[in-house]
């Protein structure tokens, strides 16, 4: 007889998140900024309507939690040149003006908000820095993309 | 004559360095509170990805690529960028070394049975562990993080070695004080 191991809620509840909402994110740079995007700015807390109806609110709050937490340590630990393509692909999927995109995220720079609470200051730091990085490479192919032609 | 001028003026430059580094280290320790994390959740986050971390900030893939796209300002600024991350990591790790040591001394003071020899030890690694920072925070400065990948990577193994020696010696020391301090 076969033993049957049940899982965690937490741990269905982040397979369900996997599954259902973050395989149809096509960049982890999308997925990190998805996941920073169901943390509420004032508290902290995460909250994602359909997770919290099939689970419940403190079960989705850790699940999102700890997909957050993981996705931002696997963009933060990208080479320069994944990190790159991986931008580009965020940039292509926003269907906004590239130009606009660049000059906003240089100048605003919206994706510190996908950094987690309780995480190491070095690393904040160096994902903060490869992202300015991975724009300026962005930006210096699209104005030698335009010098060519 | 020259050589005599020149060391020391490389003393000098060292020991400015050294001087910037202490005062940066001091900066940081008083800024750590913005972030929020206990010492605790900081010191396992450390743990945690640290090391691929220390290899991808030293890494030398990443700065091949910026080369490989022949633009001095680009190249320029992601030297700015990794120094000022590397010498970020370099004060963190300082800081966390002086962190372990402060809660050894703290849990030694309670102890009953110190052994001289194996205090000794912990402090010379302690030492050990400080000047390989402050060296390193000059290195950076002078050379660049990529050269130093294997440094880096030396000391935050020694650094995660030694807080993990400290703990299971804080457990053993506690397991044979069952009735220890705190019981009138």
């Amino acid at each position: 007889m076969k033993a049957m191991v049940k899982p965690l809620p937490v741990q269905e509840a982040y397979e369900d998140l996997l599954q259902r909402s973050l395989s149809r994110i096509p960049c982890d740079l999308g997925r990190l900024l998805y996941l920073a995007s169901t943390r509420d700015y004032n508290t902290g807390n995460y909250h994602h309507d359909g997770l919290a109806d099939r689970f419940s609110l403190k079960v989705a709050r850790s699940a999102l939690e700890i997909a957050h937490r993981q996705a931002f340590c696997k963009v933060a630990v990208l080479s320069l040149e994944d990190l790159v393509r991986d931008l580009a692909t965020y940039l292509q999927c926003s269907r906004e003006n590239p130009e606009e995109f660049l000059r906003t995220w240089q100048r605003l720079e919206p994706y510190r908000i996908a950094i987690p609470m309780e995480v190491n200051p070095t690393v904040a730091r160096l994902f903060a820095s490869n992202v300015r990085l991975a724009l300026a490479v962005l930006r210096l192919r699209r104005e030698s993309d335009h010098s060519d032609r | 004559m020259i050589g005599v001028w020149g060391a020391l003026a490389g003393a000098i430059v060292l020991l400015l360095v050294l001087l910037a580094w202490a005062r940066a280290e001091a900066s940081s320790k008083d800024s750590r509170s913005d972030w929020g994390a206990s010492d605790q959740e900081q010191g396992e986050s450390v743990e945690s990805c640290s090391l691929k971390i220390v290899s991808q900030l030293f890494s030398a893939p990443d700065s091949k690529f910026i080369s490989g796209l022949e633009s001095p300002g680009l190249e320029n600024l992601f030297r700015r960028e990794r120094t000022a991350v590397a010498l970020h990591w370099v004060q963190e790790t300082s800081a966390t070394i002086s962190r372990i040591l402060q809660r050894h001394l703290e849990a030694s003071r309670l102890s009953s049975d110190l052994e001289i020899a194996m205090e000794a030890r912990i402090l010379l690694q302690y030492v050990r562990l400080k000047l390989n920072c402050g060296i390193l925070f000059a290195l950076i400065h002078l050379l660049g993080p990529q050269r130093l990948a294997g440094a880096a990577l030396h000391t935050e193994r020694l650094t995660q070695r030694i807080g993990e020696a400290l703990r299971e010696f804080q457990s053993a020391a506690q397991l044979r004080e069952p009735d220890g301090a705190g019981t009138p």
